[in-house]
């Protein structure tokens, strides 16, 4: 019995005589790396608030307040506004990911509910002819409808993002001009952010392990630029503005129309507003 | 404190020092800043460069079809939405795509699908214009066709008298004219008739017997003889048989129907009826439209695919149309 106990007393002092070991051997290793680490600290140390206006020398993201307005009255499921983003931010061209789409609510007569497809149903893509193009097949010409309409939709930017809650590694913020993104550097794959979205807006692009969504054209509208998605849509059903300048396209739809958000009972406050859609509609 | 007690706190505090050492290294120097984010990213984000360049990046080349275009009611239509994005054009990519299929492009917005608002222009495709590509009619950068059609504000009477005195002769007392060659005018579109006069007048249109005739015209009279013409009945005796087969006209006239009317009873002021009208005159007017004689962006790509056998079975078709229906629609203008 007493042997025992003193082999495991010896092998637990050669255990803490090889962590002792190692601590060193980790310090001599960064003592070896001075110059970098110096170079970190001198970095670290810079002053943050030597950029007056950030992020760029030409946009101040303390003074926007940006928000976006659907007039789903207006919409004609053209589908312009899918195909543009498509191209503006390199997303994948099937019919899985997608920034923004398009869906269609048909309620056909003596029917309850709504019948609802996006141009990524198999039938709008036989319609389109590829993965690549979009288009809304005319499959309702022989049926009585009795109401339908086009509901655009994309990332709701949030006031209270549930994905962000949920980032680990802080791969995706909402920046103080009000538009949620994503470092994809820092994105680790882990797709907590894609279930915690009550809308479906993230999607994960499994070709470089980082999950994307709607950023309202970050690098356009910081250039004084529209979305994309608005820049083409040829009806004006997307208005896209600033709510800190009362004449914006977006401050005016806001004030002139009776608007209403997705899902407002999670608490989130989107800042995407809509008109024209009714209940059906999450 | 026991020996054994310290040197476990000291390799915790040990630990934990790296530990802290090594996230100070490891953390990205913007992180932080202002949240738990990398403030960096924001920047890297904002410097991606913008495919879709904005109508203002193509006036600097393409002011011209801009000014067109801007004035027309394709105006909110975005060169790139149609053109695709601008992006590396013209210094990479030489051109833009010019839509090869317009019928798959301009159906996108303008087939009547359940869904669109009503104030969308929407057309069943299958009844519109048969397999006819939409720019055979429509510019894409100005597609409504309706501002052509001429204000007519003549004097019946003095149309009456003018036709008794100058053209009678030519294309009948009432209208109707006798051989095959000379239109009929009986019960044609005024708006058409004073385009078309005025278009003898100014030179923009010529013909050997017309021209030095409507040069003489002033343009009160034109409207007058516009008037006058309009209100006649159209209804004249068979001509000659004609020389095309009128069955295959009738697949052919599909092509026609979107701006003539099935039988060639137009809806649109500005374009001229042509069921009854005299066979051979339709015949030479098509040959002239495919020879670049008479001038019209529309039918020089309409005619310029037809033979003339094609062109003898078109005329044969609407030569023996029924003119009737067209008082009709006359009279509820």
């Amino acid at each position: 019995m007493k042997g025992e106990r003193i082999s495991s007393l010896v092998a637990r002092r050669a255990f803490l005589r090889k962590i002792g070991g190692a601590a060193a051997a980790a310090g001599a290793v960064a003592a070896t790396g001075i110059p970098g680490v110096m170079r970190k600290a001198a970095a670290k140390s810079e002053p943050a608030a030597t950029q007056e206006s950030f992020p760029t020398p030409d946009y101040d993201w303390t003074k926007h307040r940006w928000a976006f307005g659907v007039d789903a009255t207006k919409c004609i499921g053209c589908l312009r506004c899918v195909e543009a983003c498509k191209r503006e931010n390199h997303v994948p061209l099937d019919a899985h990911h997608f920034n923004t789409w398009v869906e269609r609510y048909v309620y056909l007569e003596g029917e309850n509910r709504a019948r609802v497809d996006s141009q990524a149903d198999p039938v709008n893509i036989a319609a389109s002819g590829s993965q690549g193009e979009y288009r809304f097949a005319n499959r309702y010409q022989d049926a009585h409808v009795e109401k339908a309409f086009f509901v655009p939709k994309l990332c709701n930017q949030c006031t209270y993002p549930p994905c962000v809650q949920v980032c680990p590694t802080g791969a995706t913020y909402k920046g103080k001009d009000g538009v949620v993104l994503i470092d994809q550097s820092y994105c680790i794959g882990c797709r907590y952010c894609v279930h915690a979205c009550p809308y479906g807006a993230r999607w994960f692009n499994e070709a470089r392990g980082v999950t994307q969504k709607c950023y309202w054209c970050y690098h356009r509208i910081t250039k004084g630029m529209q979305p994309a998605c608005v820049e083409v849509c040829p009806v004006g059903a997307r208005i896209f503005g600033d709510r800190n300048d009362k004449q914006s396209p977006i401050s005016l739809f806001i004030h002139n129309n009776r608007v209403q958000v997705l899902k407002p009972e999670t608490g989130n406050e989107p800042n995407v507003f809509y008109v024209g859609i009714d209940k059906e509609v999450r | 404190m026991p020996k054994h007690i310290v040197r476990l706190l000291m390799l915790i505090g040990g630990a934990l020092a790296l530990g802290l050492a090594a996230k100070w290294y490891f953390t990205d120097p913007s992180f932080y800043r202002y949240g738990f984010y990398r403030a960096d990213s924001v920047a890297e984000i904002a410097a991606q460069g913008p495919a879709f360049k904005t109508a203002r990046y193509c006036e600097s080349c393409h002011a011209e079809r801009l000014a067109q275009w801007s004035a027309a009611n394709h105006k909110t239509v975005t060169c790139e939405t149609c053109h695709g994005a601008a992006q590396d054009h013209p210094q990479k990519k030489a051109k833009l795509p010019i839509p090869a299929d317009a019928v798959k492009l301009c159906t996108l917005c303008h087939e009547a699908i359940a869904g669109r608002p009503r104030a969308q222009p929407q057309v069943v495709v299958a009844q519109h214009a048969g397999a006819q590509q939409c720019v055979a009619c429509h510019n894409p950068h100005a597609p409504k066709l309706a501002g052509v059609v001429a204000k007519v504000s003549g004097d019946v009477a003095a149309g009456g008298k003018k036709h008794a005195a100058s053209c009678a002769s030519c294309h009948g007392a009432n209208a109707i004219s006798p051989n095959d060659t000379w239109p009929n005018l009986a019960g044609q579109n005024a708006a058409y008739l004073v385009r078309i006069l005025a278009a003898y007048k100014s030179g923009a249109q010529t013909d050997v017997m017309m021209s030095p005739m409507a040069k003489t015209l002033s343009d009160a009279e034109i409207q007058d003889l516009a008037a006058y013409y309009a209100g006649l009945s159209c209804k004249a005796p068979p001509g000659a048989p004609a020389a095309g087969d009128a069955a295959a006209g009738k697949l052919l006239a599909k092509n026609c129907a979107g701006c003539h009317g099935e039988t060639g009873v137009t809806r649109n002021a500005a374009w001229p009826h042509i069921a009854g009208q005299k066979s051979v005159y339709l015949a030479n007017t098509l040959k002239a439209f495919r020879a670049g004689l008479r001038k019209d962006p529309m039918m020089a790509g309409v005619a310029r695919g037809l033979s003339d056998a094609d062109i003898a079975n078109l005329a044969a078709f609407y030569a023996a149309q029924s003119c009737g229906p067209a008082t009709e629609t006359r009279k509820t203008q």
